[in-house]
């Protein structure tokens, strides 16, 4: 008896060790959202093709799902209100949702007209980046690999760095140390007179252009609290090419232009200031030069001195 | 719906496995059937109903094939070349199309093999199927449907007549189909960002070592995306009871270019063989004419890739190389050389695979001109190189181990061991995480 067992075990433990381990790994991992979240909406499209209602919360969709799947659901692990797999960034899809009913509401306020007054930029070179720090995502990380700069300028970048999460993010690394620090503490423990900052790509698919340039902001400022002393150049973001904004995802260069437009009202044109490159680097469809990039959202090696230049040739002294 | 996807892993093939088990043998070529019409709808919906036309049409047409009857020997001739003709036709016009709208999914496969269906039927090579539900089962069955292998009817005729599901079949099916999996999902997608890296830097900027790095990543990338799915091919057709064709054969450890393409998805290599080499006459028609054979093999071939010069590059270089190769190897000592042939090989292969990738051809130019020493790069050093070494070094020294038979012996050796079985299914819960992670796509899990 235990011997023929002991031979079941032996024949069957491929599929019992992928089948426990398959269960090990939903229940801890995944949380079984592999199958609970499209039977979720199947049932939910079920319910309102049936009903022609919004789904009701409190029914049990238990029994409609075990005729969609045939099985491996378990009970008991379906919460219509349980939390959902989260955005990346963190904020919840309902956040967006209120915010994006305030945006079209109509804006009372329209910005004072007074004549700008004209900044006067200066030509330098490159030992004027020497106390400058470059702060961004993978464009500005671009600027670093290909721009020159690596060696006497400081950068604080990082692939898929987001507003909200710019200050958090342990991304600077400490000389002779392995672990990395977060931008706010090597912001408050080195003074620099120059900050660059392009950011903005990342949080498109997420939240709206408030919420967007409320972080944008309160990050400005935090910068001029721990940086009182520095010049702040805001970059506008660098648009995509025109058939990268088609493509049918959240990039889009009317987003990117939206952003900006904002961006732009935070210079004071005293302490802070805003630089937008993207006239050299777009052409006549509003998007970036096709044959300047591969997929349409990073300048080529090549191309990036044309930002660079461009920094150069607008710096406040 | 690629294999490595989760919708398939987690949903389509567990339940269609299911089905499937619970199917009376009887009724399994059916479920079969349905269940290879449904993962095409889930990939490409649109062009179901052509992809099923076809299949119909074809039927019929090889139904009339082999009517032997001298008097009407001409209109089964006049059948052939028009069939023939408007299944090629299709084909071309598609490929020639190009645009947004891309390929009807697997076209280039199934195509290939309803015509090796009817020319088999023609010359009398295979019976004709009367069963219109196995010919439909064989053309769509869905471990092949998409990305081959190439099958012949004859291959898989028994398997559709009479074949066992079995527990045993079912475990070997599934580890062959982890071990595919994991070339995919652990090798392929994760050496190919090094290729998408220097893409996006520009080829004009990177350096000579970077250029080499990125094209042996592309090697790599290539070979383990479509072993893998070839591999996960085979374990699906085991798990059902059908043996499919083996398509790759340790490609990077042949001795030549030659060497290489009767190792490198050989079932399209056998099907140009069969069907058009041998056909013109092969090579028993004097060097001339042989070579002039592989030519026409050859840019056809570069035609089935794609309509783009850059495949034909791909195709003539190849061309060129095996041409010299042959008549090099005339010469006694080439034969007993024992490094020279593999290192002529990796020189060679990741220059091929290059004009493979670079459907732009003054990018390919740049490129090239990269590879060959003679543009220096953006810097002028080599610290690209040694950035991408430092992150990608290790995957692709485990990369080059993978060409190697020792991962097939350790396999073969192995796979009954508890541990193995063990160590397999954990394997294939680590790729679904990081696909899960990945959302599918390797270059979505790029933010910028």
């Amino acid at each position: 008896m235990l011997q023929k067992l002991r031979q079941w075990i032996r024949k069957l433990s491929f599929p019992i060790s992928l089948l426990l381990m398959g269960v090990l790994f939903f229940t801890w991992t995944d949380n079984w959202q592999v199958y609970t979240d499209p039977l979720r909406e199947l049932y939910n499209r079920g319910v309102q093709l049936a009903g022609g209602a919004r789904m009701d919360h409190t029914s049990e969709p238990g029994q409609q799902d075990g005729t969609v799947s045939g099985d491996t659901v378990p009970e008991g692990t379906e919460d219509p209100t349980g939390e959902s797999r989260t955005p990346a960034v963190g904020e919840t899809s309902a956040d967006t949702q209120t915010e994006t009913m305030t945006t079209e509401e109509p804006q009372p306020t329209e910005p004072s007209e007074e004549l700008p007054k004209e900044v006067v930029y200066h030509t330098v070179d490159d030992s004027y980046f020497d106390d400058a720090v470059f702060i961004g995502d993978s464009r500005t990380v671009g600027m670093y690999e290909y721009g020159g700069l690596e060696e006497t300028s400081t950068f604080y970048a990082s692939t898929g760095l987001t507003i909200y999460k710019m200050f958090d993010s342990k991304i600077v690394a400490v000389p002779g140390q392995k672990k990395k620090i977060t931008v706010e503490e090597a912001l408050s423990e080195k003074q620099f007179a120059k900050i660059y900052l392009m950011i903005g790509i990342n949080e498109m698919g997420t939240g709206t252009v408030e919420s967007f340039m409320k972080a944008y902001g309160e990050a400005v400022q935090h910068l001029q609290q721990l940086q009182p002393d520095a010049v702040i150049y805001l970059q506008a973001i660098m648009k995509v090419t025109t058939e990268r904004s088609g493509q049918g995802d959240y990039i889009t260069n009317e987003g990117i232009e939206a952003r900006n437009e904002e961006i732009a009202k935070l210079a004071d044109d005293e302490k802070i200031f805003y630089l937008d490159v993207n006239p050299l680097i777009c052409d006549e469809t509003g998007g970036m030069v096709a044959s300047y990039t591969y997929d349409g959202v990073h300048l080529k090696a090549q191309y990036i001195p044309i930002w660079l230049d461009f920094l150069k040739e607008h710096a406040v002294e | 719906m690629t294999f490595s996807s989760i919708e398939f892993l987690l949903w389509f093939l567990p339940v269609f496995l299911i089905v499937y088990g619970i199917t009376p043998s009887k009724y399994r070529n059916l479920t079969l059937l349905i269940g290879s019409i449904v993962f095409y709808a889930m990939g490409d919906a649109g062009n179901l109903a052509p992809l099923m036309l076809s299949v119909l049409c074809n039927y019929f047409i090889g139904l009339h094939l082999a009517k032997r009857s001298p008097r009407t020997l001409w209109r089964k001739r006049l059948l052939f070349v028009t069939a023939l003709s408007i299944n090629i036709g299709i084909l071309i016009w598609f490929k020639c199309r190009g645009g947004s709208a891309g390929l009807p999914l697997g076209i280039s496969f199934y195509t290939f093999q309803i015509l090796s269906y009817l020319i088999d039927v023609y010359r009398g090579d295979a019976d004709r199927e009367y069963s219109f539900l196995k010919f439909a089962t064989y053309v769509v069955m869905f471990p092949k449907l998409i990305s081959g292998p190439i099958t012949r009817y004859g291959e898989v005729k028994d398997s559709l007549y009479n074949r066992t599901f079995t527990m045993q079949g079912l475990e070997d099916g599934m580890k062959l189909f982890v071990l595919g999996l994991a070339a995919k999902v652990l090798l392929a997608d994760r050496v190919g960002i090094l290729w998408h890296e220097v893409q996006v830097t520009g080829f004009e900027s990177i350096s000579t070592p970077l250029a080499w790095l990125a094209a042996i990543a592309y090697s790599m990338e290539i070979y383990f995306d479509f072993w893998g799915y070839s591999l996960m091919a085979m374990g699906l057709g085991r798990m059902l009871g059908i043996e499919l064709p083996r398509n790759f054969r340790r490609p990077y450890m042949a001795r030549g270019v030659r060497d290489f393409y009767r190792r490198w998805h050989m079932t399209l290599g056998q099907w140009f063989c069969r069907y058009v080499y041998i056909p013109l006459g092969g090579s028993r028609r004097g060097e001339l004419c042989t070579i002039f054979n592989l030519l026409v093999v050859w840019m056809l071939t570069a035609f089935w890739h794609g309509a783009g010069w850059n495949f034909f590059c791909w195709g003539g270089l190849l061309w060129i190389c095996i041409v010299l190769e042959r008549q090099l190897g005339r010469l006694k000592f080439v034969h007993k050389m024992k490094v020279l042939p593999h290192i002529y090989l990796w020189l060679i292969i990741p220059v091929s695979w290059m004009c493979f990738a670079i459907t732009d051809l003054s990018q390919l130019q740049v490129y090239l001109d990269k590879m060959m020493w003679l543009v220096p790069g953006i810097s002028g050093g080599y610290e690209d190189a040694w950035k991408a070494l430092s992150t990608y070094g290790g995957l692709l020294v485990v990369s080059g181990l993978a060409c190697t038979p020792a991962i097939e012996k350790l396999y073969d050796y192995s796979k009954d061991k508890i541990l193995m079985k063990i160590l397999l299914a954990a394997v294939f819960w680590y790729c679904v995480w990081r696909l899960i992670l990945e959302g599918n796509n390797p270059f979505m899990y790029f933010s910028f």
